[in-house]
């Protein structure tokens, strides 16, 4: 998997393309947990994001509990597969998908 | 023993370079105290001889030299001087002494005291001989001093002076030449020589051995040992990994490189002991782990109903289920239980992530979610709720688990359930084929705190068959990264819909082990399967 990170001022863009499993989630948690420092836009995009295990929901929902305090965390892009994932888990109740 | 062929010790070579050196260094010396010795030699006999050519000389009338040679005759005075020099060269110690008078292009003999037959008489003449003297000619002829000339032909070694005499006008009057014979001379030099080449070798190889005792002490003993010493490590530590103590054992005392490579050598031993003891250590601790983890493996195991038949005595349903860990510990687990007579919980559920955190979470989630259940509220949204309040407190590793949960009423099929997260569960009308029952889902439960949960109710009839599962069957992945999905597993349910429970889920782990091959199983597979009869049992008979 490779991680894109775009900072404009408070935003952050965070490009994934790949898997984002079990292997792959510490990675992004790794680079997430500095990153997000005084961003008050989190935005991922997910147009190359082929898959998405629990192991990488559980890093987006850790962020998103994050962004909660500080700003606002928006996915954007996610293909149908990545959509029955995030309906499958309930997590369309948690994130913000557009 | 390939180390032991040909090997040329460190002392022998150190010796055999001294003896090259030693020799070398004897051969120069030799070579200079040979020819000086020569030289100081030559100046003192030819000092000698000219004395004696002198002395002859002056018993010659230079003046007459000339007039003997034009006419040939001997006078008294010839004779006189003729004896005197006989004299001379008989008590001298001078094998020829004769009296010439060199022209350009030959030799004129004036006087020869040879007692012998061989005497060359008045006035003979003849061409100079080749080599030292018809080089001298030139000189010769006009009466200079020349270089004394030393020959080892016919006559042996001979040194050959020639005194200039001249006349009273001061012309060229003739020499008066002197041959001494130098055999003597010259065995006694080479006898010196001989002597000092068999001096100087034999001093050379008593340096050499002494050397070679020297330098085997000091340095090839020494490093014969540390080398023995090292194939002795190398052997042990391949052979057991042990500790070794040869080095330390080793006593070399020495303040040369020698010395320091034996200390160099003493502490890498000591630090590959450390190395290993670490080793060691860790190794047992690591497997210490890993037993303990097998055990956290299999008590988590053993927290899942794994008796079958799970109710024989009850003929209203029949329901098995099996959780086959993937190699790490993880977090899927099922559950079905009893509330009370009539109401049958069924759980199947996934903590996020793998590992010792993950499955700790389980069987807190396990625990909360039976407790919860068991209170007799019917309402698995409200179980959920309480649960994920419970599970949120605290939840520092943000994990959270997907949970299907229904609850049955045995006597009517009737049931609630709620789904947070879980996968599409499979339900299959008696005598029709397995579907997913899609709906929308609640989050999983931990996700946030005050989540509110969905449930839906669903009815079960005789001969109905409820399927549920983890995503460790529907995201089996094969060596290509392909997904099982669930395809595949409606598929594998759909070949024989009326088997029994028990060969419903090795069906599936058929298909599964199929279609992923060799690529290691990543995720627990975990499934269950309740077939409802009717509170009569009636929906038994009908398989």
């Amino acid at each position: 998997m490779t991680i894109n990170q775009t900072r404009d001022g408070g935003k952050l863009t965070v490009a994934l393309e790949g898997r984002l499993d079990t292997t792959t989630a510490p990675q992004l948690e790794g680079e997430l947990r500095t990153a997000v420092d005084g961003v008050t836009e989190l935005e991922f995009d997910f147009t190359k994001l082929e898959y998405i295990s629990s192991a990488g929901l559980r890093v987006l929902l850790a962020a998103q509990k994050v962004m909660n305090k500080q700003g606002g965390m928006v996915i954007r892009n996610a293909n149908s597969d990545l959509m029955d994932i995030f309906e499958v888990t309930g997590f369309v109740d948690i994130l913000h998908i557009e | 023993m390939e180390q032991k062929k040909a090997r040329f010790s460190l002392s022998r070579k150190l010796a055999l370079m001294v003896a090259a050196i030693a020799l070398t260094l004897s051969a120069v010396q030799i070579f200079s105290s040979y020819t000086h010795y020569r030289a100081e030699m030559y100046e003192h006999y030819e000092e000698f001889a000219m004395n004696i050519a002198a002395v002859a000389a002056s018993q010659l009338d230079p003046d007459r030299i000339q007039h003997y040679l034009d006419t040939g005759e001997k006078d008294e005075t010839y004779e006189t001087a003729y004896k005197t020099l006989c004299d001379i060269r008989e008590n001298g110690g001078v094998m020829y002494l004769y009296v010439v008078k060199p022209e350009i292009d030959e030799v004129w003999y004036v006087m020869d005291t040879d007692p012998s037959e061989d005497a060359i008489p008045l006035g003979y003449h003849e061409p100079y001989y080749e080599g030292a003297f018809a080089e001298n000619a030139e000189r010769m002829a006009r009466g200079e001093r020349i270089e004394p000339l030393v020959s080892n032909e016919q006559f042996g070694w001979l040194m050959s002076v020639y005194y200039p005499m001249k006349t009273s006008t001061g012309a060229p009057a003739g020499y008066v030449g002197v041959d001494i014979q130098m055999d003597d001379v010259m065995k006694d030099l080479q006898r010196f020589a001989r002597q000092m080449i068999l001096l100087m070798a034999a001093l050379t190889l008593a340096v050499s051995l002494i050397l070679i005792r020297i330098t085997s002490k000091t340095m090839a003993e020494p490093i014969k040992k540390l080398s023995s010493a090292a194939d002795k490590l190398v052997h042990e530590q391949s052979g057991e990994g042990a500790e070794t103590s040869i080095f330390n054992q080793l006593t070399i005392r020495s303040n040369d490189e020698v010395g320091a490579l034996y200390e160099s050598l003493r502490q890498m031993e000591h630090d590959m002991n450390a190395y290993i003891r670490d080793l060691v250590s860790v190794t047992a601790e690591k497997e210490r782990i890993g037993a303990e983890l097998n055990v956290a493996t299999q008590i988590q195991a053993d927290m899942l109903p794994r008796i079958f038949p799970a109710f024989p005595e009850r003929g209203e349903f029949d329901i098995y289920a099996s959780m086959i860990p993937a190699k790490e510990v993880g977090g899927d687990f099922y559950d079905f239980f009893l509330i009370d007579d009539d109401h049958l919980g069924l759980v199947m559920a996934d903590v996020s992530g793998k590992g010792v955190p993950a499955a700790l979470f389980m069987v807190i989630a396990k625990t909360l979610i039976k407790n919860q259940a068991q209170t007799g509220e019917y309402s698995p949204a409200k179980v959920l709720t309480k649960v994920n309040e419970q599970l949120c407190e605290g939840n520092e590793a943000e994990l959270f688990v997907t949970v299907w949960l229904a609850i049955l009423e045995i006597s009517t099929g009737k049931g609630m359930a709620a789904n947070a997260g879980h996968e599409h569960p499979t339900l299959r009308r008696a005598d029709g084929k397995y579907e997913l029952v899609e709906y929308r889902h609640s989050p999983a439960v931990a996700t946030m705190e005050g989540i509110r949960f969905r449930e839906h109710e669903f009815e079960l009839h005789p001969g109905d068959s409820l399927f549920v599962y983890t995503d460790g069957v529907a995201e089996a992945t094969d060596a290509k990264n392909e997904l099982y999905g669930t395809e595949r597993m409606l598929a594998a349910l759909n070949e024989d819909p009326d088997a029994a429970p028990t060969e419903v889920l090795a069906a599936v782990k058929r298909s599964v082990d199929a279609f992923v091959g060799d690529a290691p199983q990543f995720d627990d597979i975990t499934m269950l399967c309740l077939k409802y009869f009717g509170p009569d049992g009636a929906g038994k008979e009908s398989i």
